[in-house]
């Protein structure tokens, strides 16, 4: 049936849990531009017999002129799926900037979800964010939990060496080491899993 | 509102309601001197708060009472709502009407957390009134839910004096039902929303909202 | 065309809906039991609801109520909505029969969604904020896509009330993150 394996694709994306990416299927997503032609084709070739046999193809109402319908609705219905399925996804990329950060690259895990497009695309988005901030010389990427103390405790999770300065302070990150730092600073490596918040 | 929380689920996080309620004015028994604090404040007439000086009771915000009292320089008056006899006064009223609920602070769920986290010592009979303000807050939570049973339509929901936190508890499934029920009610008008699209692309989008939706649900913010 | 990304909304169109068809269409293969690669006139098909809505518009084709609003499905729903597995009908039934509904021309399908609603989302209301999950899972089967995502709606900002109140850390790991991968030295 038409626009089958567009629907599939759709399918895909909404199966997939909420805010997360599965990775890119390329495959179908070529295959549905590849349909996509074929209508277009089988659209035209029935327009030129249409107009071969000398009809006014605005206004006649034949066999062929539904038949050319048909593979219009399928083509539009085809663009549909394709387009929702790249919006979708680039929603959740855009929210991964405020979920995960803007501070290192993307986990591996979430990066091989992209298709090439898309991490470009992610890497545009995330430049013109940090260009807004520093216009604004205002850091909107911290506090997504509104705030109580300046300073927090920490416990390092990974390994982080000593290359890293935080806003006031330098220190040896090991793993397992515990630190008492600026809230804003630790927000960012929390998120991405690298330390932890502790409390009490 | 931006966010770890999800965006798609709920307006607020319960931290941002408690953000909210630290806004609320609550007395502070100094035990020191200070000066007086000035900060730019829109929610008040002034902020302009103290001097302070030892022994004499002075009118704060709640994270300020917070933070003083972390750092040992105050003790907490619990709010006069909060007294044994007032809370089981409140829990009885609750448990008497089915349909009313009885009028306490907006802010009582995240206030009375705040306290009970921050400044025990200065509750009198502190469990006693722990649980007070729990059995009084699962017995009005059970009453919202059975006065969300009674709708089956899209006339104006209308439960007065129920708390933020109660509110926000029940907004996402309230707002989507009435949706729903709105949209049977109403076929040859079938809103064209994007209920997928959180609010927040609603907002930067300037999307319309549904009107009904939202003039109701306008009524349970307050 | 404010649903035009919508996922819920491409998924609900298609549907399959019965149609006979008014008009011959040359160089399609839509009809299973045609030999050629064209639509007879006065053919039988099973179409997904996104190309019969606009032949319907462009009278090539007529549509009948599709089985999943059929007397049985009525008559089930009369006798007890709660019950009913509306999901194995369609996710989309609600969604659905507010779509074909002016196309079929029958108002008898808004009513019905209505009242099946009505009495679902009482259930869904006392499943959600009351029972164990373990009583309410079997229900969940039942539940349309919008009733599921009603349901869910209740549960998590329920839970995440629960969260705050036991307190704990504020700042936490994305969950985009997945699951995490503690590895022990």
């Amino acid at each position: 049936m038409h626009g089958r394996k567009a629907y599939e694709l759709v399918k895909e994306f909404a199966n997939g849990d909420k805010g997360h990416l599965k990775i890119f299927n390329n495959e179908l997503f070529e295959q549905v531009i590849e349909e996509c032609n074929e209508h277009h084709n089988a659209l035209q070739s029935l327009i030129r017999k249409m107009q071969e046999e000398g009809l006014e193809v605005q206004t006649a109402r034949n066999a062929d002129h539904y038949g050319a319908f048909i593979h219009h609705l399928s083509l539009i219905r085809n663009k549909r799926c394709l387009m929702a399925y790249v919006h979708n996804r680039a929603e959740i990329i855009r929210e991964l900037a405020w979920k995960v950060g803007l501070l290192h690259e993307l986990p591996g895990e979430i990066q091989e979800k992209f298709s090439d497009l898309e991490e470009q695309y992610f890497k545009d988005h995330s430049k013109s964010l940090k260009s807004y901030m520093s216009q604004l010389s205002l850091d909107v990427n911290v506090d997504m939990v509104p705030p109580k103390d300046p300073y927090i405790k920490v416990r390092v999770l990974e390994d982080l060496g000593s290359g890293i300065i935080l806003s006031d302070k330098s220190a040896n990150f090991a793993r397992h080491s515990m630190h008492f730092l600026k809230r804003t600073d630790a927000e960012q490596y929390i998120a991405r899993g690298l330390m932890e918040e502790l409390t009490g | 509102m931006a966010g770890q929380s999800d965006p798609h689920i709920s307006l607020f996080s319960a931290e941002e309601l408690e953000f909210m309620a630290e806004d609320e004015l609550i007395e502070i028994v100094p035990n020191m001197r200070m000066d007086p604090l000035n900060f730019i404040c829109v929610i008040f007439k002034s902020g302009d708060f103290g001097p302070f000086f030892p022994q004499i009771a002075s009118q704060v915000p709640l994270w300020l009472a917070v933070a003083l009292k972390k750092r040992g320089k105050c003790a907490i008056r619990p709010p006069q709502w909060m007294s044994v006899e007032n809370l089981t006064r409140v829990l009885e009223g609750e448990r008497e009407s089915q349909g009313a609920f009885q009028v306490l602070p907006f802010h009582y769920v995240e206030i009375s957390r705040l306290l009970f986290d921050h400044a025990r010592e200065d509750i009198p009979d502190m469990y006693m009134v722990r649980s007070l303000i729990e059995d009084i807050r699962d017995v009005r939570i059970h009453k919202v839910e059975t006065s969300l049973e009674k709708f089956s339509g899209t006339s104006a929901v209308k439960i007065p004096n129920l708390s933020a936190m109660e509110v926000n508890i029940i907004r996402p499934f309230v707002g989507r039902a009435l949706q729903a029920f709105y949209k049977h009610d109403n076929p040859e008008k079938i809103p064209d929303v994007d209920r997928a699209s959180s609010a927040q692309t609603r907002a930067a989008n300037n999307e319309p909202r549904v009107s009904a939706t939202e003039e109701i649900t306008d009524r349970f913010h307050f | 065309m404010a649903n035009y990304y919508n996922i819920d909304d491409i998924l609900a169109e298609e549907e399959f809906v019965p149609v006979v068809f008014h008009k011959a269409a040359n160089g399609v293969i839509i009809d299973p039991s045609s030999e050629t690669n064209s639509v007879e006139q006065g053919a039988k098909v099973e179409l997904p609801l996104w190309l019969a809505q606009d032949l319907y518009l462009r009278q090539a084709i007529s549509i009948s109520v599709p089985a999943c609003f059929n007397q049985r499905t009525r008559l089930e729903i009369q006798a007890d909505a709660a019950c009913v597995d509306l999901k194995s009908r369609s996710p989309y039934f609600y969604e659905f029969g507010c779509k074909i509904a002016p196309l079929v021309g029958d108002k008898t399908i808004e009513i019905l969604l209505l009242s099946a609603f009505k009495i679902r989302y009482k259930e869904i209301l006392t499943k959600a904020y009351t029972a164990a999950y373990t009583t309410a899972s079997k229900f969940l089967t039942l539940l349309t896509k919008e009733e599921s995502n009603l349901y869910e709606a209740a549960q998590v900002s329920m839970s995440a009330f629960k969260k705050w109140r036991m307190g704990g850390p504020r700042l936490q790991r994305a969950s985009v993150l997945g699951r995490k991968r503690r590895s022990f030295e």
